[in-house]
């Protein structure tokens, strides 16, 4: 439960001076070198950033420093700590974004970035080509990037913003200018403003600032009404999103709490625009606790004194505890002057003003048989300050057990070390609790400011402005703590519904990649098993599921073959312009495919070429003459194959024994084939192949038939058995993936093929947990993806080895391991049928997520699923 | 005594009288605006609310029409209550709180925003056993949160994200899947148990209902310190998807993604056995061997088959007439079985017992609407099948749950023949008939826009609306989504606090301070 509206105090206390003057302003050492570098999302950084402080909580922070017995003049002082308190105050700026022409020249533009706040900004940025399928930014051209410009690594400039001439007097600007020509193929500028005192990130609503320039230029010239540039803003109007608190060294750091408040105040010029954006950032100040406790002159009583430099009202949160446990406590009555009763859990104590009005301090008498004092301090309804996340505990027994207290310290010692995060979130439940408690109050004290407020513009219309500035603060609260749920459930939870919108973007294919291989983002489903012809409707049943798939991630989907058959499952195709299949009629076939492309899934057909069955017998009753619209005779079959007497040429691959083999050297036959597959794509809208027995005639025909038909993606099946020594299965499978890749080869990279050899290996470093089998000699995939990862289709099942059929069935109870290897590195990544239907289809659809998140695809380096990197 | 009084006038006066109540409300309608009068309000005042309560018995018992409102212009000041449902998986099939951080962030954000509280969705699959300390996390997170808690008690399977049945019964069910709802081609749906077992002893000796009333009972003591305080209402799960109605959409998919005619389910072997003792009671014996033989399959068109044609369908027939009332009436009692066993367990608590009904607008502008009749509802061209409903809710004084408050005609697909308007209102009409209070949903988050949103605030701003609470769906990473946020935050704030910043404030203190604190709270 992390709890955004704590500042925390980031400072260890003085432990080397207990008598700490509480007036001096001291740099204590910062205990916080935590600093983002990489621009993540910002409310997923909002959140690490509480993680970060949680981890520095120290353990019983307060207890550390013990009077020395060298203090023994002044017995009557027990302990005393002083503990820096650190708040914020918010100046707020504005982040002004411009789009202009340049003056005198056409087609020059310029954008020109600026802040009015005091830093030392720089603008991190990077550009997007027409061309340019993902959202990785690139680096700008030479001639664009302003002087001064610093490259960061291959994909962004930096460039310091500097003090603007135009600037009006005693007004701070600093700007910078980028200048571009209009007619260059950059198709965005994406920025994030950078302050380098505080190593703090601006972005907008989580993402880039992005400036769409060709949607712009187009618009322009279709002189379309519609607003041309594309700054995003879609996220939280008027409200600040979370923005890293990373910490500088300087004493007085300041901390960049976000850029809020968009003011849409576009200037609708004709050409270019302009835009602010609303940003608040936070200073910290810094005053001092000292809490002293001193025996009183009732034997059985201790006194606790306050004494702090800060200014206002200072109220004191605080209860007390009997045991070590922390357990708040109200200590029984009488209560110090201007104390309140807080839910019955705390007590509030308002501390007095001194006299010489710099500060407030307050006196609290306690029983001896009280062991501590545990206190948070409240400086108005939003503000609270705790040590570091846990509250301020004071320890009273110190005093009658030196001895252990010492012992104590020496524990408090060791335990002053960083806890992991994760070790902090078992920390004890009193923690919790407290927490809970405090996190209570703290909305029940903003919901009755809400109430003072609305009593506010009831009593008079004078102080609505305050009152919209303390509703605002609560608006921004309340999007803060929106922008935290959010980072968590999209972190936690595959988010279909948006992840899907963005990521389409990226996967419309601008231009074509390379044939064959889609965009290189794809994720494949095998939509059918080895029953789903039995329901003789699979069409209109997979219909029904074609937007679940969509959300699910996947982008293409594989159809059982269309054809009549001789087996129901489709594989022996006997007219090929018939189809009618069990799955459906060729009419259910198309809507299926409408409906696909409805959903943004390519759909790919399974064309059997390998093999056809004939329609009639010839005349020594063989059955190798064929009818229907391809009524080719035993001229098309391969000679080799004695069951179907064929007359045509030598199979070109392996043959297929139990129907005659086509033989693919002809020319009337491929043309035949070239026609069919033209006339699938056309009739049925069939966006690409998955190739069936690939093995069975050579890999150049394949190219051919590809570059007739035109696929947006093709994938063939090469399946061979892996080798074997005596049993065991070898760790170097090398020939085997290099019979694939020679087949792809073949194909002249037209088409993909499934990487069984990934499969196989899988099968025993999963089954048998021979994980060293996952690196080949050269520390790669050993599968085909190892060697050519943007033509290798990664599956761990389909309708043959697995389904009912079983031929070759993935180790039971790996699934889910298959998948995560498969979907987090390159390649293309297959799902089964059966797998995502199934109890699986949660985790399958959470790797797909992280898939597309990650942006991992087919040509990916290996190691970057693992690794995670993201850039912005 | 009053409303008593008001409600045996009511028996006299007709409900022509419309113009009349008209006047009352327009009298009653001081504090301005329309906007204004409609909010959502955190802290229902007790009294308020009961004055709300007893006028509706008044009306029920009198059989009154519409004339509660002649004393009771209840909806013109009482706010309605927002409520966001928790995610379906707030509580994981392993029964462990799942997204806890995530939730405590959208609980205060909620909570400052002025909801009135979250929807907990509790499934049977997964506190079957009574481990109910998840849920029981969950709801002290809502307490601590000080927002209010409307608990949907889920006796069916979900499919996404996957809360199967409790395993004895999947169990049993494998061994006897005539359990399941079964369609024409023999397939089982695994979401929920068939209605015609309700009073069998298929469940180990118990019958479905005596173990949903176990069910009720454990979440009554082990809730017995929430209820009334956080907990203000319980909805119960009538069937598929939680709503009363059979699973006519398709196997495969969800309810909600399926536009299509759907199919008849009354084929496991209990339902065939009660037709078939129905047929031969109304001396057509031949008529209870099978369910329609000429309705089309779930994704055709309403004309394929003869059943459902617009003209001269087998449904205007006798026979039609004699199938769907028998259909139509076995959901029924399914429902008032139901509610009635689940009046039993909590009706002397203070909280609102709640049931979902679905919204099946598609093809509802045709004369057989077909959608709603495999579904369960005779509700055909001339015939209202939601008076029959609405009555029974009435019986068992519980409140409705109608969700596609913001489903809007014009941005159905083309050619469903898709009339969202003008079915809810039929719906909501039978409800104010009969004194039902009405509770909103949307129907996904999916489509929910500005346009939604407005459609949304219409019906729960509208002067007769008996709505008194609404439920948003869902909770989730697109509802926190920059894209959906704003958007529901606008919604929120322009029901709750429209008057915030206006200067033509209503002059009327009291009325208009409807974001004000919880009571208890006050007190603190």
């Amino acid at each position: 439960m992390s709890i955004v509206r704590w500042r925390p105090v980031l400072h260890q206390p003085p432990r080397e001076n207990p008598r700490f003057p509480p007036h001096e302003l001291r740099r204590s050492k910062v205990l916080c070198p935590i600093h983002y570098r990489k621009p993540f999302f910002p409310a997923s950084r909002g959140l690490s950033n509480s993680y970060a402080r949680k981890a520095l909580r120290i353990v019983r922070a307060g207890l550390a420093p013990t009077p020395s017995l060298a203090d023994a003049a002044e017995t009557d002082v027990l302990f005393s700590e002083t503990f820096p308190l650190k708040r914020t105050q918010t100046v707020e700026g504005k982040i002004s974004v411009r789009l202009d022409p340049a003056e005198g020249e056409g087609s020059r533009w310029r954008l020109a970035v600026g802040c009015n706040l005091e830093g030392k900004w720089v603008l991190h940025w990077g550009v997007t080509y027409c061309d340019d399928l993902g959202s990785e930014w690139d680096q700008p051209p030479p001639e664009m990037r302003p002087p001064g410009s610093i490259p960061i690594k291959d994909y962004a400039i930096e460039t310091p913003l500097k003090n603007s001439s135009s600037a009006l007097k005693g007004q701070i600007l600093h700007e910078v200018h980028i200048d571009f020509d209009s007619n260059s193929p950059i198709a965005a500028i994406h920025f994030v403003l950078k302050e380098e005192e505080t190593g703090a990130w601006f972005q907008h609503k989580g993402r880039d600032f992005k400036i769409s320039l060709k949607d712009f230029i187009e618009e322009e010239n279709t002189s379309s009404g519609k607003q041309g540039f594309d700054i995003w803003i879609g996220a939280f109007d008027q409200i600040s999103s979370l923005l890293v608190n990373a910490e500088g060294s300087s004493s007085k750091p300041q901390e960049a709490v976000g850029e809020a408040k968009v003011t849409k105040r576009q200037n609708k010029r004709i050409q270019g625009f302009y835009e602010e954006y609303s940003l608040l950032k936070e200073e910290f100040v810094q005053n001092f606790m000292t809490v002293t406790v001193r025996k009183s002159d009732e034997s059985d009583k201790n006194i606790v004194q306050f004494d702090t430099d800060m200014p206002g009202d200072v109220v004191v949160h605080w209860g007390v505890c009997r045991d070590n446990g922390k357990n708040w406590e109200i200590p029984p009555a009488p209560h110090p002057p201007a104390t309140k009763i807080f839910r019955r859990k705390a007590l509030q104590t308002l501390l007095q003003p001194k006299r010489n009005g710099l500060g407030n301090w307050g006196l609290f008498l306690l029983d001896k048989g009280i062991s501590g004092v545990l206190f948070v301090l409240k400086l108005n309804e939003y503000i609270w300050l705790n040590n570091m996340g846990t509250d301020f505990y004071i320890p009273l027994t110190s005093a009658s057990s030196s001895s252990i207290q010492t012992c104590q310290d020496s524990i408090a010692n060791e335990q002053l070390t960083w806890t992991e995060p994760q070790d902090m979130r078992h920390s004890s439940n009193n923690d919790e609790t407290n927490q809970a408690v405090d996190h209570a109050a703290d909305t029940d004290e903003i919901i009755y400011e809400i109430r003072n407020l609305v009593t506010d513009i009831s009593s008079g219309k004078g102080r609505s402005t305050k009152s919209k500035e303390a509703q605002e603060n609560i608006l921004q609260e309340i999007e803060k703590l929106a922008a935290e749920a959010y980072s968590i459930f999209r972190s936690s939870i595959p988010n279909f519904v948006e992840e899907y919108v963005s990521d389409a973007q990226y996967l419309k294919p601008a231009v074509k990649l390379c044939p064959g291989t889609g965009s290189g983002f794809e994720i494949l489903c095998q939509g059918f098993n080895w029953e789903s012809h039995k329901s003789g409707r699979w069409y209109s049943e997979l219909s029904a599921k074609a937007k679940e798939l969509s959300s699910l991630g996947f982008t293409i989907i594989w159809l059982p073959p269309p054809t009549e058959s001789v087996s129901p499952e489709g594989y022996m195709p006997k007219d090929l312009y018939n189809l009618n299949s069990r799955y459906g009629s060729k009419e259910q076939l198309k809507d299926l495919v409408k409906r696909f492309h409805e959903v943004n899934i390519k759909v790919l057909g399974d064309a059997v070429l390998n093999h056809r069955c004939a329609h009639y017998q010839n005349q020594n009753g063989i059955w190798n003459i064929f009818g229907g619209h391809l009524n080719w005779d035993d001229r098309a079959i391969v000679a080799d194959d004695p069951h179907f007497q064929g007359r045509g040429n030598k199979s070109s691959g392996d043959n297929f024994h139990a129907a005659p083999n086509i033989d693919h050297s002809q020319e009337f036959v491929r043309n035949d084939l070239k026609e069919w597959l033209c006339w699938l794509r056309k009739e049925v809208g069939y966006d690409g192949w998955r190739l069936d027995f690939v093995r069975g005639f050579w890999g150049g025909y394949v190219k051919d038939y590809l570059e007739a038909s035109e696929p947006y993606f093709a994938v063939g099946e090469y399946w061979d058995s892996l080798s074997y020594t005596y049993g065991e299965m070898d760790h170097n499978q090398d020939a085997h993936r290099q019979r694939i890749i020679d087949w792809i080869n073949a194909t002249n990279g037209t088409a993909g093929a499934f990487d069984v050899t990934t499969k196989g290996i899988l099968h025993t470093a999963l089954g048998k947990c021979e994980y060293w089998r996952l690196s080949d000699q050269k520390g790669k995939p050993p599968g085909v993806v190892g060697w050519w990862p943007s033509r290798a289709v990664t599956f761990i099942e389909n309708h043959d080895t697995g389904s009912t059929q079983g031929h070759w069935r993935f180790p039971s109870g790996k699934e889910m391991q298959g998948y995560a290897y498969i979907l987090t590195h390159p390649g293309t990544p297959a799902v089964f049928y059966d797998h995502i239907f199934s109890h699986h289809q949660q985790e399958i659809s959470r790797l797909i997520s992280l898939r597309r998140q990650k942006k991992i695809h087919c040509r990916s380096k290996d190691n970057q699923g693992r690794e995670g990197s993201v850039r912005s | 005594m009053e409303v008593a009084l008001m409600g045996r006038r009511a028996g006299v006066v007709k409900p022509e009288l419309f113009a009349t109540r008209k006047l009352g409300l327009v009298e009653s309608g001081r504090t301005g605006s329309r906007v204004d009068r409609i909010r959502f309000d955190p802290a229902t005042g007790r009294g308020r609310k009961g004055a709300v309560k007893m006028a509706r018995s008044g009306v029920r018992s009198e059989m009154a029409v519409r004339e509660a409102e002649l004393n009771a212009p209840k909806k013109s000041t009482g706010p309605v209550r927002l409520f966001v449902g928790l995610p379906l998986d707030a509580v994981s099939d392993c029964n462990a709180v799942n997204h806890a951080k995530a939730i405590a962030a959208g609980l205060r954000a909620l909570k400052l925003l002025g909801a009135q509280g979250v929807e907990l969705p509790v499934w049977w699959g997964v506190a079957a056993a009574g481990e109910w300390s998840a849920y029981l996390a969950l709801a002290d997170m809502v307490r601590d949160a000080g927002l209010r808690l409307r608990v949907s008690l889920h006796l069916h399977a979900s499919r996404r994200p996957a809360f199967p049945l409790p395993d004895w019964v999947s169990r049993l069910a494998d061994a006897n899947p005539d359990l399941l709802f079964t369609d024409r081609s023999g397939r089982r749906r695994q979401d929920c148990l068939s209605l015609a077992v309700d009073n069998l002893p298929v469940l180990d000796g118990k019958t479905p209902l005596q173990a949903f009333e176990e069910f009720f009972r454990s979440f009554r003591s082990a809730f017995s310190d929430f209820i009334g305080s956080t907990i203000t209402d319980i909805s119960v799960s009538l069937g598929p998807n939680g709503e009363l109605r059979y699973p006519s959409f398709p196997p495969s998919t969800g309810s909600h993604l399926f536009t299509g005619v759907g199919e008849f389910q009354c084929y496991d072997k209990y339902m065939l056995a009660d037709l078939k003792r129905h047929a031969e009671e109304s001396g057509n014996p031949l008529w209870g061997l099978s369910g329609p033989h000429n309705a089309p399959e779930y994704d055709q068109s309403p004309d394929s088959g003869n059943f459902f044609r617009e003209n001269g369908g087998s449904w205007e027939t006798p026979y039609g007439n004699f199938f769907l009332s028998w259909y139509s009436g076995q959901l029924l009692s399914h429902g008032d079985r139901m509610l009635s066993t689940a009046s039993k367990v909590f009706g002397d608590l203070p909280v609102t017992l709640s049931a979902k009904v679905p919204l099946l607008p598609w093809w509802h502008d045709t004369r057989s609407r077909p959608a709603q009749l495999t579904a369960g509802f005779y509700n055909t061209y001339g015939r209202d099948g939601y008076d029959a409903v609405g009555e029974m809710f009435a019986r068992n004084s519980c409140a409705m749950i109608i969700p596609g408050m913001d489903l809007l005609g014009k941005e159905q697909p083309h050619g469903l023949r898709s009339s969202p308007e003008s079915l809810l209102s039929q719906i909501m009409k039978a409800c104010e008939k009969h004194g039902v209070r009405v509770s909103g949903e949307n129907s996904s988050l999916d489509g929910i826009g500005v346009e939604g949103f407005r459609r949304i605030k219409e019906i729960l701003s509208a002067e007769n609306s008996s709505v008194d609470s609404f439920t948003y769906h869902r909770m989730g990473a697109f509802f926190f989504s920059p894209e959906h946020w704003p958007l529901f935050m606008e919604f929120v704030r322009s029901m709750a606090q429209s008057e915030m910043d206006s200067d033509d404030l209503p002059s009327n203190k009291e009325e208009k301070l409807s974001l004000s604190v919880d009571r208890e709270m006050q007190a603190a």
